[in-house]
């Protein structure tokens, strides 16, 4: 976290503290602010990380690395994996595609036109999961409403299979998680001087080249941001590919939940969970570096 | 430093050179929802000429130059430039140059990727480029700074890029807005001068949009003074500061002594007016009893001692009263004057020296006398 960087150098703060090269430089106090939070998020998820990457290593004789063996080389969890990295990837990306448009309106829009948009970005996440998962259930059964107002269209003649697929979970994933995507990427947008497109059209650029050399570069620190968030959040998920496709896509967080409910497995599931967890932060550090880098760039 | 237009009201202005009209623009009309920000407005720029639109905030002229670039549509009326019709082209394919007020570098991009990207984008090769920007990039003297990030430089630095890359294409029209509003006094008085210099030496054609009536008398050869979407008068800088055809015009370019009255004699093209600091004689026609207001430059006036000098046939005012405030300003000093009923605000008086004269302390009583050739009479607005 960044609290406990330096004050920006002009404030008065950092200058009385320049005047006075040889005291040893100490910690900000504002990074205290910091510590409540920090207290809390140490009880509440360090310790029982530790004590599930402890488990992972567990064995009758001590300590052993069967759990990662057991996870890492057997094709049926190599598979898993597989299938929880694919959606995320695909969800991220589906997302970003949806999202990316969706922020410029919503970045460009006044009024009541704003708030419109806004309230219809917010008021997916009001609405639980399962709820929402329950809900894509009765549009696309088979008796749904999708397929009645295709038949009824005349487009199909019999009513398709779309609860239990593969693309009906991807839609599904894309709606729960859209809202991640949309924020960041439009938190971006918003800063974004219109003039910097006007000064390039002044000198002959053309509104594709617009868009592929100025708005689309100075925008990619929001979409790395969508993207990280959204395939962190996706390749972890539990409810809606439970309720969507159940055991015929079984994801990392689906193998870890049974193997901590049904089977009792502790091995096998907190091994799981530290791969999904390094799988996490790889992406979440990488898409950082990356922001940093875009954002030296861009400065 | 400002050096301020030959003052004698009759001196002629510098002979234009009847270049062809390079910018016209004719019946201009832009309305954003009920307020009419262009109104039927006209104005032709010759080639190689530099114009100042000068006036205050929504008086029109930013929007003025946004249909000139093509970054705003007109609702009426037509932009030609070089006699071809650019009134519906948008804004990328007009080649007119725009210096924006912030300047609108791309901060991803360093100072020699700046001034390419117009090329670029028009679709000359690296290869090509590459000489073209280093030749603007020499234009401004910022070779030693080519790779550099443009958030890496300092104000006056930024306004040389953004005058480079507007320059980069050889636009056959530059229009900026506001381009010394973001530097600081000092810089700006140096940068006016250089910017003006250097694109008198590249020969291009350029309006300046400005609220700063200094920096119009700086850099233009013609001044256009809007008010409410028109131009209230169109003239170079001498003839704008010396006569200016309005009360808002005289208002907006310099200083002025302005004294409401009421004319008591109108004869032969010369008015008698009776203001609260007594009979004042101007050329003017207007008859008797009708409400003006007289307006005198500051360095017109003279402290009455210096004006005993000059033969009585001259045709001079005096006025007496005491003095309310000194500026003392380096190489000027004003010393304003108290004015009895100065309830409007539209009274007050002022002279401006060379020197501080020896008592003069406010509350000091005071002489001073201006020729009635110098007072410039308007109908009270």
């Amino acid at each position: 976290m960044s609290v406990s960087a330096a004050a920006p150098p002009a404030s008065s703060l950092s200058a009385a503290r320049a005047a006075l090269p040889q005291l040893p430089r100490r910690l900000d106090p504002l990074a205290l602010l910091a510590l409540p939070a920090l207290l809390f998020m140490a009880v509440v998820f360090l310790m029982p990380l530790l004590l599930l990457l402890w488990a992972s290593v567990r064995a009758e004789g001590g300590f052993s690395l069967a759990g990662y063996v057991r996870v890492l080389g057997d094709s049926y969890y190599i598979g898993v994996i597989g299938n929880s990295l694919r959606l995320g990837l695909v969800t991220a990306f589906g997302a970003l595609l949806l999202g990316y448009p969706a922020a410029f309106a919503l970045a460009r829009a006044r009024g009541y036109a704003q708030a419109i948009l806004f309230a219809l970005v917010f008021l997916p996440l009001t609405v639980s999961i399962i709820v929402k998962s329950f809900g894509w259930g009765i549009v696309l059964r088979r008796d749904g409403i999708l397929n009645w107002l295709l038949i009824s269209l005349g487009l199909i003649e019999r009513p398709l299979r779309m609860l239990f697929t593969e693309e009906s979970l991807y839609a599904g994933m894309i709606n729960v998680f859209l809202p991640f995507m949309v924020l960041p990427i439009y938190s971006v947008v918003r800063m974004l001087d219109p003039r910097l497109s006007e000064a390039a059209a002044t000198l002959g650029a053309s509104p594709l080249f617009r868009f592929l050399r100025i708005t689309l570069p100075l925008s990619l620190p929001g979409v790395v941001a969508g993207l990280s968030i959204v395939f962190s959040l996706a390749v972890a998920a539990y409810v809606t590919p439970s309720l969507l496709m159940g055991d015929r896509y079984m994801t990392m967080s689906m193998v870890m939940a049974k193997a901590f409910l049904n089977l009792r497995d502790w091995q096998l599931g907190s091994a799981m969970a530290a791969v999904l967890l390094a799988l996490a932060v790889a992406v979440v550090v990488g898409a950082g570096l990356l922001q940093r880098r875009l954002a030296r760039h861009g400065q | 430093m400002t050096t301020m237009p030959s003052l004698a009201v009759e001196a002629t202005a510098p002979a234009r050179t009847s270049a062809p009209e390079h910018l016209v623009v004719s019946g201009a009309t832009k309305r954003f929802g009920a307020v009419t920000v262009l109104d039927d407005l006209s104005i032709s720029v010759a080639k190689g000429e530099f114009v100042s639109l000068l006036g205050p905030s929504g008086c029109g002229k930013t929007t003025l130059l946004r249909c000139v670039a093509g970054l705003l549509r007109l609702d009426r009326g037509r932009i030609l430039v070089a006699g071809a019709e650019i009134t519906r082209l948008p804004a990328h394919k007009r080649n007119i140059g725009v210096v924006f007020q912030n300047y609108a570098l791309f901060p991803h991009l360093t100072v020699a990727e700046n001034l390419g990207f117009g090329l670029r984008a028009q679709g000359v090769s690296r290869a090509e480029a590459a000489p073209r920007v280093a030749e603007a990039l020499a234009l401004v003297r910022m070779t030693e700074h080519a790779d550099k990030p443009v958030t890496a430089l300092s104000g006056g630095q930024q306004q040389r890029v953004a005058v480079a890359r507007a320059l980069a294409v050889r636009p056959s029209l530059l229009l900026l807005d506001e381009p010394f509003s973001a530097l600081d006094r000092k810089l700006r008085e140096v940068m006016q001068v250089e910017l003006k210099h250097l694109l008198r030496e590249v020969g291009i054609t350029a309006i300046f949009v400005t609220h700063d009536q200094e920096e119009a008398l700086v850099v233009s050869d013609r001044i256009a003074v809007m008010n409410a979407g028109r131009i209230e008068q169109l003239a170079d800088p001498a003839t704008l500061y010396g006569r200016p055809a309005s009360l808002y015009v005289l208002d907006f370019v310099g200083q002025s002594t302005r004294l409401t009255g009421q004319v008591m004699e109108s004869a032969e093209g010369e008015v008698t007016v009776d203001t609260p600091l007594g009979r004042v004689r101007a050329p003017g026609l207007f008859l008797s009893g009708s409400q003006v207001v007289v307006a005198v430059r500051p360095e017109a006036m003279m402290l009455d001692g210096v004006a005993a000098g000059m033969p009585p046939s001259a045709g001079i005012n005096r006025l007496t009263t005491r003095i309310r405030e000194v500026s003392f300003l380096g190489s000027r000093t004003l010393l304003h004057l108290e004015v009895p009923d100065s309830g409007t605000t539209v009274n007050r008086a002022l002279i401006e020296l060379p020197r501080l004269p020896e008592g003069a302390s406010p509350g000091n009583p005071v002489t001073v006398a201006f020729r009635a050739a110098d007072t410039m009479v308007f109908p009270a607005s």
